[in-house]
């Protein structure tokens, strides 16, 4: 069952009998998700359309007299007859089409300080056979401004009820759902006589919207009422060149300020309780492949995607209110100078900047773009951008690359987010020229009117986005965890006899306790890299390891190089326990251990030409399971996420290829 | 009426502060269709608030930015009694 189709069916099953059907309709920035989360709370889930990547959400109300109403809150939209997907959408809705059944009545949200645009949309609507009802929201704006219109006047004009309204702070809601309540017990009513025919009318739409207006306001409204000195002087600041870089740059650092400090306490508590659970786990199950799946597959593998669930809710938290001040559009403007010569739109810096923190979120966040075009070239090159995954990769190769001049390896840790970034603005360029043809799209935007934003809005963003990530988290990203953990683990494979032999001697008298368990230590490392090294993913290591000879790799790289595909950290943990280090922390006992590891011929496996094409293999390769199945999500088809991981791993093996053969060349081995 | 013996001129070119009408957009269907469905359509009046980058008219209460690029392949015709 489609997204949709279940969210409503799951409504329909908890009321009897069938609800009334509403749909909200309205131009963009005016209110309708502050309506929609007036109306049903937290009684809400997000979905895309069937065949889209547009999110609307559905949710459960009530009427005055209690008679249910499912809600479906529809992307904005300026005009039914434009060729986006909103419009598709908006029309299909409106004529019964897809798994929502024909709607029982549309509220039509109108914008009181921008009235004639917004009857523009009621103008389209009326040609349909549906019962309308007008929302007049935000009239303490419009008075505030000087504009006073009377309900009264435009529900005679144009035939249908009109409630003024004020959403954010919940005034005319009841009145709302009263005038829904009466609207579905009559017949739609016939169009206005004056209302100008055919699709493509927008000006005499406008013009009959303006008499309209000019009937309701009393005469035509004064230009005074649109201007407003306080917008005009933040606008000019916030796109003002220099200042306005800076002030984009305050907000963006005190976000992710903000998102990195206060995650930080959740997820340490997540990391903790699912720690906790493993060690239940472990010590209630009989010893043996369930309790191994359970505790390393399942527990292990979504701990560590669940981990990103408080960074995801707080930057979801954090960029709804933003959105909601007004300030993103504007911000958009600043970061468009730059990115659009590389084929994104300014709407890309907050998908681009949070991918450092983690992929996931920050594909996620892509939703901001209203271009699916700019959207699909965003979520294409997020996954370069170094995110915090990569970093105990870099710490490591860094560190073998340039053992003993911390400078050096500071200055290569830089140039690997400098290395990400740049592949990600040339790679959109090539994008750009090739599958997603045309570059950006010219910026334009509305400006939202500055408002306070909503707390309330922002709680339940945060919520719905924390949810639509658990569960792809709990489906598709468990089972690609349970796979790659059977692959590392599977077959069993018996443990080489000097590991019995040190246990033995581990356990002879005369040993003290500290020499006991450095043999033990021993004993474990060797049986782990036993494992490893039998298992599917060890096999397949050995098996595909040409392929990575000429990048400079031994069979114990290829496999760490396979595994990571699982997230990048595991890089780290494969090394240590393949060279016997018995940690999977990144600290100086590894880095000596992987140091010194040697390859079945006796030469060292990270030689500084190695350590460099491994390097830059690990800043660009898409070595992220969990981060395709996102993108599979987010661009609703297989075949971008396909496309990603080809493009990413072929980049990174060629130009590790070119590193390795180049260093090699120079006598530097 | 003034405007109409006016000629068209460039958005770009137009001084901060003056009133103009939409004339015509050298620019594919699709924004040019996006461009009227906010409000820039061919009967309305506007108020160029910022030029430069990005460019921000106002038509009745809406704000729109427009980058540079693109205001300069929007032709407009200006308003020689109302604005600057």
């Amino acid at each position: 069952m489609s997204g949709p189709a279940a969210a409503l069916a799951l409504l329909e099953s908890r009321t009897l009998p069938a609800a009334l059907r509403v749909v909200l309709v309205g131009n963009p920035n005016t209110g309708k998700t502050t309506i929609f989360n007036r109306m049903c709370g937290a009684r809400a889930k997000t979905s895309n359309f069937p065949g889209t990547t547009t999110s609307s959400r559905f949710g459960r109300s009530e009427l005055i007299d209690g008679r249910a109403l499912d809600v479906i809150d529809i992307p904005g939209v300026y005009e039914l007859h434009l060729d986006s997907p909103e419009s598709c959408i908006a029309r299909d809705v409106l004529q019964g089409g897809g798994p929502f059944g024909r709607p029982d009545v549309v509220v039509v949200l109108v914008d009181a300080c921008n009235i004639t645009r917004n009857l523009v949309l009621v103008g389209e609507l009326l040609a349909y056979d549906v019962r309308v009802v007008v929302a007049l929201n935000m009239i303490d704006l419009a008075q505030r401004r000087g504009l006073t219109v009377s309900p009264g006047v435009l529900a005679r004009r144009l035939a249908v009820p009109v409630v003024p309204m004020v959403a954010r702070k919940g005034e005319g809601i009841d009145a709302l759902k009263i005038a829904i309540g009466r609207a579905v017990e009559r017949q739609p009513v016939p169009r206005p006589a004056d209302l100008p025919k055919g699709d493509d009318s927008v000006e005499l739409l406008s013009a009959w919207a303006d008499d309209i207006l000019s009937e309701a306001a009393g005469g035509p409204p004064s230009d005074a009422s649109a201007f407003d000195t306080f917008t005009e002087r933040l606008d000019r600041t916030f796109t003002h060149p220099i200042v306005g870089i800076l002030a984009f740059a305050a907000t963006m650092a005190g976000l992710f300020w903000t998102l990195f400090t206060l995650a930080t306490v959740p997820m340490d508590l997540i990391e903790a309780t699912f720690a906790r659970l493993g060690d239940l786990a472990a010590t209630y199950l009989p010893a043996g492949p369930l309790r191994d799946l359970i505790t390393e597959g399942i527990i292990g593998g979504v701990a560590g995607t669940i981990v990103f669930l408080p960074q995801i809710c707080l930057l979801f938290f954090l960029i709804s209110l933003l959105e909601d001040t007004g300030y993103l559009a504007r911000a958009a403007f600043v970061m468009d100078r730059v990115l659009h010569r590389f084929g994104l739109p300014g709407h890309a810096f907050v998908p681009l900047l949070t991918s450092h923190a983690c992929a996931l979120p920050g594909i996620m966040s892509t939703r901001l773009i209203p271009d699916r075009r700019d959207r699909l070239a965003t979520i294409m090159v997020a996954p370069f951008m170094s995110c915090s995954a990569r970093l105990p990769v870099y710490v490591l190769l860094t560190s073998l690359l340039f053992a003993g001049h911390p400078a050096l390896a500071g200055l290569a840790f830089a140039g690997c987010y400098l290395l990400g970034g740049t592949a990600a603005l040339l790679s959109a360029l090539l994008f750009g020229k090739t599958m997603l043809r045309g570059g950006a799209r010219p910026m334009v935007l509305e400006l939202p009117t500055y408002k306070l934003p909503s707390l309330r809005n922002a709680v339940l963003t945060a919520k719905d986005q924390g949810l639509a990530f658990l569960r792809t988290a709990g489906t598709v990203i468990m089972a690609i965890c349970v796979m790659m953990w059977w692959l590392s683990a599977y077959p069993r494979t018996a443990p080489p006899p000097e590991v019995e032999a040190l246990r033995v001697e581990a356990s002879q008298p005369g040993i003290n306790s500290a020499q006991a368990e450095a043999l033990t230590t021993k004993a474990d490392a060797l049986e782990q890299r036993s494992a490893q090294a039998g298992s599917f993913a060890g096999r397949m290591g050995r098996a595909v390891q040409p392929v990575f000879a000429p990048l400079g790799y031994d069979w114990q790289l290829t496999v760490a190089v396979l595994t990571s595909f699982l997230a990048r950290e595991v890089f780290v943990s494969t090394m240590s326990v393949l060279v016997g280090a018995g940690s999977d922390e990144v600290d100086e006992g590894v880095i000596a251990s992987i140091r010194k590891a040697t390859r079945d011929d006796g030469s060292l496996v990270f030689t500084p030409a190695t350590a460099a094409s491994a390097l830059v293999f690990f800043v660009l390769a898409m070595q992220c399971l969990p981060t395709l199945a996102v993108t599979r999500k987010e661009t609703g088809a297989l075949k971008y996420a396909m496309l990603q991981l080809g493009y990413m791993s072929g980049l990174a093996y060629v130009v590790a290829l070119i590193v390795y053969q180049s260093l090699r060349a120079a006598g530097i081995s | 009426m003034p405007a109409s013996s006016v000629a068209p001129i460039r958005l770009s070119d137009l001084g901060v502060g003056a009133v103009a009408r939409f004339h015509e957009a050298r620019l594919d269907r699709e924004i040019t269709r996006f461009l009227r469905a906010i409000g820039l359509t061919r009967t309305s009046e506007f108020r160029l608030c910022k030029n430069g980058e990005p460019c921000i008219v106002q038509v009745r209460s809406t704000r729109i930015g427009l980058s540079r690029a693109l205001a300069g392949q929007i032709y407009v015709v200006p308003l020689a009694s109302k604005g600057a």
